[in-house]
């Protein structure tokens, strides 16, 4: 190992927050020309270390080498002149500019004083992008490139700006499985060409695909150095949690009973006032997870919401047993039945200021329940309802008077679980139910649906995770720019799903 | 944080005193005693001053509500004050239309009036707000205008006026007119003075039950809680299945209520009659600066009434004994709410090294300048 040498060092690197110790003596070293996997959890210190890497955050102690020379990087100007580039997982880009002027932000080829040379901004960029082979059309407006083509063109800044060492925070979250593939490709070309790529992930078959080696992080330590090629998933898991855990959720076969929700040919809007739902139609049967497969921003956020009551359809049908409910709006929805576990867990699934014991009643505040005629709080039923819901569903808190805020992201998410389930709904809409949460949490989630479904509930299952969608449904629809193109069984190969996700491939009409 | 905004003030406002050639200690201590009764030195009457803090008080803390009951929601009421005169010139209609009525019926009659007419001040700026979307600064500020020369027209040449040349109205009926604590008896001596130079009246009581009722309905009823999900995170409340429209309607209704309340107290309780006095009238304003620094809770609210209350009734008494214009009042008010808006003590705070403290969570009540920000969001629902 030490005859290579190694592009990134850092050294004994340790760093205080209040109340938290995000890094902890971190060693992480790099070699020149690999791909290098930062694995942990959400907390476990990835993004610190790497903030640190590009002179966002100052280690208290500890000591960086850059190929090999000290280096004091006080900012991200002096990472960049040293050569690293960090692609964040939220793009920094400008819709409305040209490729090439968001490639050249900060950094434009001048034609005299103040005159933007675009002629030579082309150029450069046309060079940079054969001698990488990244195809992109310096002349095309940001907005309105796919994901995958924003994601290359976030790539080729970094490149521009003279990059040598590339850190990718999260780069194949947004990704379809086809633009993933193709992103790999790019990078493992990158490194043919001599660069140096900190891959930072959470998303394990991903990261035993494109990387050389793999460290694990824990709580803010370094808890293992892996060589990618003697590893495998559960090694890597068991690092991350500190603990055993299942990976593959555990079900029997689904017995699917009465159709509880029939949804009929329904339209709906975007925010923007675009259709979003262009005819959806699928019935969703007792005791089964239906789940949607797709890329996001086809339709699958519209849909719930307008399952859920909070948006308003344009047109169709939506039946809850023989009732219509087309017309009901959320609290309505949820007094009929209808559970919903939203995308958005800060913004919209809990109001973040509120203890547990308050969110543990969003929506239900004036259920007889809860509440004496509508009007006063029975704050002990309260009480006791929140103590029950956070023993049930494990919600790690020292009382039920902590505000949500102040919660993980997987103890977040367990509240809003837990609300939504115990309710006995007979439809529970899940959108992203595990979106951001460590692995602990997820293991519990998916069992807590696997075991909702098979006390009878209907569950209608939305997520941007492949892998969780097949592990998780018994049926899975396909949806495409606001329509359902098939439905599949959860057993279909990814790639079939990856191709009806993206417009292609043969349909096999919803059939149920 | 508002603790400390308050004593900033104080430094501040004694720095200028000294610039201007006076005495601060001085200064100060005329406003002790105007305030609180304490370290007199001409002989003022302690029972006497603590009463007149006590009557200027009373307004402020129902105003103090009316402020902090929207900014639960997420809304910024400017409007105190014209609903305050709003509430006020329906108590002094009440009060002289059905001047033969009893005092039992006719007291809650010019109270509930007031009221009403207050919650319909607030409620237009609700429904603008809820409907196209109006922003609630600017229609509760404008709505202040109106009420102000509302108050001037029906008392100057107006139905309301006394008799022409004068600029109030007619007094209004004895049997509306809010007892004070103490029997108005002259031969009665009470602390060295007849009782009839006490004022404070029965407004305190209701004014604290107004508090009261505030907290309550804040943190113990469905409406409440609703109220305070609409002003966190509006896609929250709507998931819960919150109308955001309604609750914003109804906000400016209660809130409202509580101005006009102050407004009838004031009329039925201390002048009886409408006076150009009103015309000047800050005590809806004040109440902006009570409600921030009282971070929008009940006691807090309490706690800065009384400050404030305090700083107006000592003003006067700083002016007679050591000659400081009481004017200076207006610049303490002025520098503690600049200083809460601006959070120096925080900044300060941040300069001074070793006291790095670990950030702060977030209180309650989001802080006035995000608060001023938020006056810049754009409306609630489109559809």
């Amino acid at each position: 190992m030490s005859d290579q040498l190694l592009a990134v060092d850092m050294r004994n690197i340790r760093r205080q927050f209040p109340g938290v110790l995000a890094n902890n003596d971190v060693v992480f070293s790099v070699r020149a020309g690999e791909i290098h996997a930062l694995v942990g959890e959400n907390g476990a210190g990835k993004s610190t270390l790497m903030n640190i890497l590009y002179g966002l955050i100052h280690p208290d102690s500890g000591e960086i080498l850059i190929n090999g020379k000290q280096a004091h990087i006080t900012g991200p100007r002096d990472a960049i002149s040293l050569g690293i580039g960090m692609v964040h997982q939220h793009f920094m880009l400008i819709p409305v500019f040209s490729v090439g002027e968001n490639i050249m932000l900060g950094r434009e080829p001048v034609a005299g004083p103040d005159f933007y040379d675009r002629g030579r901004a082309r150029k450069e960029i046309n060079d940079l992008t054969k001698k990488y082979g990244l195809a992109l059309d310096p002349d095309a407006r940001m907005g309105d490139m796919p994901v995958g083509l924003q994601q290359r063109a976030e790539i080729v800044k970094v490149l521009y700006r003279g990059a040598s060492i590339l850190i990718l925070d999260e780069p194949t979250g947004v990704l379809t499985p086809q633009e993933t593939k193709e992103l790999f490709v790019v990078l493992r070309d990158l490194v043919k060409s001599g660069k140096t790529i900190i891959f930072i992930s959470h998303k394990l078959k991903e990261v035993l695909d494109i990387s050389d080696r793999i460290t694990v992080m824990r709580r803010g330590r370094v808890v293992g150095h892996l060589t990618t090629k003697e590893t495998n998933e559960e090694a890597i898991a068991t690092l991350m949690v500190g603990r055993e855990v299942l990976l593959r959720v555990d079900k029997k076969p689904a017995k699917p009973g009465a159709v509880v929700m029939k949804v009929e040919n329904v339209t709906a809007n975007s925010d923007q006032g675009v259709p979003a739902l262009k005819g959806v139609s699928f019935e969703l049967r007792q005791g089964e997870i239906l789940g949607i497969a797709g890329v996001e921003g086809n339709g699958q956020s519209e849909l719930m919401e307008v399952l859920a009551g909070t948006r308003k359809t344009t047109g169709g049908h939506i039946l809850l047993g023989e009732r219509d409910i087309t017309t009901y709006d959320a609290r309505t929805e949820r007094d009929a039945g209808v559970a919903f576990i939203p995308e958005d867990r800060r913004g919209t699934g809990l109001v973040l200021s509120f203890s547990i014991a308050e969110n543990s009643i969003l929506g239900r505040e004036r259920s007889p329940k809860f509440s004496w005629r509508n009007v006063v709080l029975k704050l002990v039923a309260i009480r006791d309802w929140a103590r029950r819901l956070v023993q049930e569903y494990d919600v790690r808190t020292p009382t039920i008077e902590v505000a949500a805020r102040n919660l993980s992201g997987g103890n977040q998410q367990k509240v809003i679980v837990a609300r939504e389930m115990a309710s006995k709904p007979k439809v529970l809409l899940a959108a992203q139910p595990t979106r951001g949460v460590d692995i602990g949490a997820i293991e519990f989630i998916h069992r807590r649906i696997v075991a909702e479904r098979d006390e009878g509930t209907a569950v209608l299952l939305v997520s941007a995770e492949l892998d969780e969608v097949r592990s998780l449904s018994d049926r899975i629809a396909v949806m495409y720019e606001g329509r359902i193109v098939s439905i599949e069984d959860p057993d279909t190969p990814e790639e079939r799903l990856g191709l009806l996700m993206t417009g292609g491939g043969t349909r096999r009409e919803g059939a149920a | 944080m508002p603790i400390g905004s308050v004593i900033l003030a104080f430094i501040i406002g004694a720095l200028i005193v000294a610039v201007t050639g006076a005495n601060p200690f001085d200064a100060y201590s005329g406003l002790l005693c105007g305030g609180f009764g304490i370290a007199c030195s001409q002989g003022e009457n302690p029972a006497l001053q603590l009463s007149n803090t006590v009557v200027f008080m009373i307004p402020l803390l129902t105003t103090g509500v009316a402020v902090a009951l929207p900014f639960r929601a997420g809304l910024f009421n400017i409007g105190a004050e014209g609903q305050l005169l709003a509430g006020s010139v329906a108590c002094t209609a009440i009060g002289i239309k059905f001047a033969g009525l009893p005092a039992p019926v006719l007291i809650p009659m010019v109270l509930i009036g007031g009221m009403l007419a207050g919650a319909l001040w607030a409620g237009v700026a609700g429904v603008l707000k809820a409907t196209v979307g109006a922003h609630e600064v600017v229609t509760t500020i404008m709505l202040n205008y109106v009420a102000q020369w509302l108050v001037r027209y029906l008392i100057i040449g107006g139905p309301l006026q006394l008799a022409p040349g004068t600029s109030r109205s007619s007094p209004i009926g004895v049997n509306a007119q809010l007892p004070t604590l103490l029997p108005a008896d002259n031969s009665l001596i009470i602390f060295g003075l007849p009782a009839s130079v006490f004022r404070v009246h029965w407004g305190l009581a209701i004014a604290l039950a107004a508090v009261g009722a505030f907290a309550f309905l804040l943190w113990r009823t469905s409406l409440g809680y609703e109220i305070r999900a609409v002003g966190q995170s509006q896609k929250a409340a709507r998931y819960a299945g919150v109308s955001v429209r309604r609750t914003i309607i109804v906000t400016m209704l209660i809130a409202g209520a509580f101005s006009g309340l102050a407004g009838a107290i004031q009329i039925s309780g201390v002048d009886h009659s409408l006076t150009d006095k009103y015309f000047s009238d800050t005590t809806g304003f004040d109440a902006i600066a009570v409600a921030l620094l009282g971070l929008g809770s009940a006691v807090g609210i309490i706690l800065a009434a009384v400050l404030f209350g305090a700083l107006h009734s000592g003003g006067a008494i700083m002016q007679s004994d050591s000659g400081i214009s009481s004017n200076l009042v207006l610049v303490l008010q002025a520098l503690i709410l600049f200083s809460i808006a601006a959070n120096f003590v925080g900044q300060i705070a941040r300069l001074i090294p070793g006291i790095r403290r670990p950030q702060a969570l977030p209180p309650e009540l989001p802080p006035a300048a995000p608060l001023m920000t938020e006056a810049a969001a754009p409306p609630p629902e489109p559809a």
